[in-house]
């Protein structure tokens, strides 16, 4: 095949004649549109993932350590109930032992 | 009619048009109609037939947004010429050719009589015989030559790798020189 021939055969295919669309095509498809609902519905791993990034968390380093610093000030600033608790079943027990005396 | 956002791209549009915005919608319609209605109306050579199948395109997308997937289509126009192809191959199957338009105008008014005659000629042969192509080999053609993409956006709107696409453009080619020896 030669050259000219290649080049006469693309010019063809780049003249090929195309009749011009309707003035109103690009509006008839908008109202057309307007009037139909969109169906939501995803499929199902693009569902997943949506709901997957609903939980993403955008600084996992921070998110981290804030709540282990939020973790020790609670635990800081619960009081220390140790020593009550040692106490009530301390009582308890005593309790329990009276009952058990012989009548 | 759309508000005009020319400052957004098409992925930004479909992201709004998957929330349901119709001016988004409406901006990428007029955005993009022409380029998908001259792709179709290569595969139908009738004006209305194309419309009808641009405009069948955009209302399914409109209808089902989430059918646009920004992490797997890389480029809207892409992935939309591939549905484009798609309705237009669906309805060859469906339909018999429709014969080319006996009343095609001249493509040059200053051509002679004898110039234009031929000039017609020798358009409907070629677009017969581009019809007759296999699919694959008319697809390469008409996104080659007609939309102006790059061999590499051709390829990826048809989903096969760069020296596929070069093969088919070259077997189209022989085949047409072969057929169109008369005026080639």
């Amino acid at each position: 095949m030669s050259d000219r021939q290649d080049e006469k055969l693309d010019a063809m295919l780049r003249a090929r004649r195309v009749e011009p669309a309707s003035p109103d095509l690009a509006q008839r498809i908008v109202l057309k549109a307007q009037s139909l609902p969109q169906n939501q519905t995803l499929p199902l791993m693009p569902w997943l993932r949506q709901l997957f990034a609903e939980f993403h968390l955008p600084k996992p380093a921070y998110v981290v350590v804030s709540a282990l610093v939020l973790g020790i000030i609670v635990g800081f600033s619960t009081p220390d109930r140790t020593a009550s608790k040692d106490e009530e079943s301390a009582s308890v027990q005593s309790f329990l032992d009276a009952d058990e005396l012989p009548l | 009619m759309a508000a005009g956002w020319p400052d957004k791209d098409d992925q930004e549009l479909l992201a709004l048009i998957q929330d349901g915005g119709h001016q988004a919608f409406a901006e990428l319609v007029q955005r993009h109609t022409e380029r998908f209605y001259r792709l179709a109306y290569r595969y139908v050579q009738n004006r209305e037939t194309a419309e009808d199948l641009v405009q069948d395109a955009f209302v399914r997308l409109w209808e089902n947004p989430a059918s646009w997937r920004p992490d797997r289509n890389s480029k809207f126009t892409t992935w939309f010429y591939r549905i484009v192809v798609n309705l237009c191959l669906d309805w060859q199957k469906k339909k018999r050719p429709m014969p080319l338009d006996e009343d095609m105008p001249l493509a040059d008014e200053r051509e002679s009589a004898d110039e234009a005659m031929i000039r017609i000629q020798e358009q409907r042969l070629l677009e017969k015989e581009i019809a007759a192509l296999p699919e694959r080999q008319r697809t390469a053609l008409n996104l080659c030559f007609d939309e102006g993409l790059s061999n590499q956006e051709a390829a990826a709107a048809m989903g096969v790798n760069l020296k596929a696409l070069q093969s088919l453009i070259m077997r189209a080619k022989i085949t047409l020189k072969e057929r169109m020896k008369a005026y080639v």
